[in-house]
């Protein structure tokens, strides 16, 4: 009877170690991976609102309306060093819409308003519609519809919008609802490495299509 | 590119037939190119484009101390104070923060598969706080049993606090039932060791309360999680018991588990009032089954001979080196 549970006992502390290992090791294998997870990024080479030159596909709004967040954590941003400062912005602009006394379409396409257009450089008050403009997107506004982003597209625009996932906002669901809806997949968990090449990209892009970066036919590199 | 300015001189064309038209403005510049700063003039300077700042650090720093803190809790209320009240107090807490507040995500049950897949896929990491709640609650399950379940988990917790009317569930069907954990658990890795397009992060997915906590959610798993609270009304914890798969690992752990819940504070009272008591048949023989024992301290407050049961004038049972 005395030796039965010593038996036990070491079974125990045996199954106790064995258990510490199990857990242990792959906590310390994983901690020092850590830190360099990946996050949900839009490859704009892929989104549709975004492909420039490639006319007749339908708006999408997926970004928008399908997000977990009650308001989508996808931002329409514009890539400064590619706007042409245009007077009437096609993206701000709602340019279907009667032309006003002052010359400038009446209705604005932003469905939330949240465009702001700024007079910069050297303003010339006589001539309002041949002076420089900024485009700025509140951000708290923005849900990421991608109307001006489509707008901004060829021959209207430069393509200077992009949608973009805020990164603080999402709350990087395993299953990316906007990933599960994007009709071109453009939308995927990205390493934070592969990210910042991403993100390069877009910016330093030239403009055109003869851009090799750019494959209106939807496949990148 | 030549037919880059069309839509704009479309438009000012328009504008020029509508009678109520421009007064007289001609629009010249070209658009099909980006004006440099210089030309924009008045020191212009292209400004830097807007970039996500990194997600908070702090806020998840935030969790796991309040992870650890509520574990840290959980096991003084059950082990030490032995108190029903309290644990009651730490589970509606619990389940208004890590339930409601922060919408059932992170939890470690999810992470399982997270966790199955960064083990498996080089290019896939997990942030430290999963970490954090995927491996705490294991190592306490190693040291002291399972004080995750107690009042922690807002699975757990949404459950505890809808048990009214608690029934014993025939120890063979809970028995049998009870493997179903398992082999959930071996389907959820299944789905995670998969190759990328092929993973599927069921356990989140199909998560039966996650909806309650966000108040919105896939209807089909709005009526299984509304079932499972029905149910649980009357069956202790139905989730956790029978298809928990972060349980599954759990029990196995706390098997081993160094120190436990001690029911009966003197050996020699063996009433069995704290059987029936238990809402979840944890306990065999008048001793808490570490595996099984989800540290609700219901046995406590049914107890004739706890200290708190007590009236103060009889003399403090020795409450058996916790």
């Amino acid at each position: 009877m005395n030796e039965e549970p010593t038996r036990r006992d070491v079974l125990k502390y045996a199954a106790r170690g064995v258990g510490a290992l199990a857990v242990g090791g792959p906590l310390i294998y994983l901690a020092n991976r850590a830190g360099a997870e990946g996050v949900w990024l839009i490859d704009p080479a892929k989104c549709i609102n975004i492909r420039l030159g490639a006319t007749g596909v339908p708006f999408c709004d997926k970004c928008a309306t399908t997000c977990v967040l009650p308001l989508s954590a996808v931002r329409a941003v514009n890539e400064f060093a590619k706007c042409g400062r245009c007077c009437i912005c096609p993206g701000y602009f709602d340019v279907t819409s009667e032309i006003g006394r002052d010359g400038l379409p009446t209705r604005r396409l932003c469905p939330r308003d949240a465009i702001r257009r700024n007079p910069i450089g050297d303003v010339d008050p006589d001539d309002p519609l041949n002076n420089f403009y900024d485009y700025t997107i509140d951000e708290k506004l923005c849900n990421g519809c991608g109307k001006c982003v489509m707008a901004c597209k060829e021959p209207a625009g430069l393509g200077s919008l992009r949608l973009e996932v805020r990164y603080d906002l999402c709350v990087d669901c395993n299953r990316c609802a906007i990933a599960m809806a994007c009709p071109e997949d453009a939308i995927a968990m990205t390493s934070k490495e592969k990210m910042a090449l991403t993100v390069t990209r877009a910016n330093e892009a030239p403009h055109g299509t003869d851009d090799p970066h750019i494959d209106v036919t939807g496949g990148t590199e | 590119m030549k037919q880059v300015s069309l839509a704009v001189l479309l438009i000012l064309a328009i504008s020029f037939i509508t009678p109520i038209g421009s007064f007289g403005a001609e629009y010249t510049r070209e658009v099909d190119v980006v004006p440099p700063d210089a030309d924009i003039g008045n020191g212009y300077v292209t400004p830097p484009v807007q970039h996500p700042q990194p997600k908070a650090a702090w806020w998840s720093a935030v969790d796991a101390l309040l992870l650890a803190l509520a574990m840290g809790l959980s096991a003084w209320i059950v082990l030490g104070r032995r108190s029903r009240n309290w644990l009651v107090v730490l589970t509606v807490g619990c389940l208004l923060y890590f339930g409601f507040y922060r919408e059932g995500c992170v939890c470690p049950i999810g992470a399982i598969q997270n966790v199955t897949v960064a083990l498996t896929d080089a290019s896939y990491t997990v942030p430290f706080v999963v970490l954090v709640f995927f491996f705490l609650p294991l190592i306490a399950a190693l040291l002291i049993g399972r004080v995750f379940c107690g009042g922690v988990c807002p699975l757990g917790a949404i459950q505890d606090l809808v048990l009214l009317k608690p029934v014993q569930v025939p120890r063979r069907l809970d028995k049998a039932l009870g493997t179903l954990k398992y082999a959930y658990l071996i389907l959820a890795v299944w789905y995670a060791v998969a190759p990328a397009v092929d993973r599927e992060f069921i356990i989140c997915r199909f998560d039966p309360f996650v909806g309650f906590f966000r108040f919105a959610g896939p209807g089909n798993m709005m009526l299984v999680g509304g079932g499972l609270l029905a149910l649980g009304l009357f069956v202790g914890r139905p989730y956790c018991r029978y298809l928990c798969p972060y349980g599954a690992i759990l029990a196995i752990l706390a098997r081993f588990s160094w120190k436990g819940v001690t029911i009966t504070p003197d050996k020699e009272l063996d009433c069995g009032l704290c059987v029936e008591s238990c809402p979840l048949g944890a306990i065999e023989q008048m001793r808490a089954v570490p595996s099984s024992c989800l540290y609700c301290a219901r046995c406590f407050a049914s107890c004739p001979r706890e200290p708190i049961n007590l009236p103060s004038t009889v003399p403090q049972p020795d409450r058996g080196g916790v």
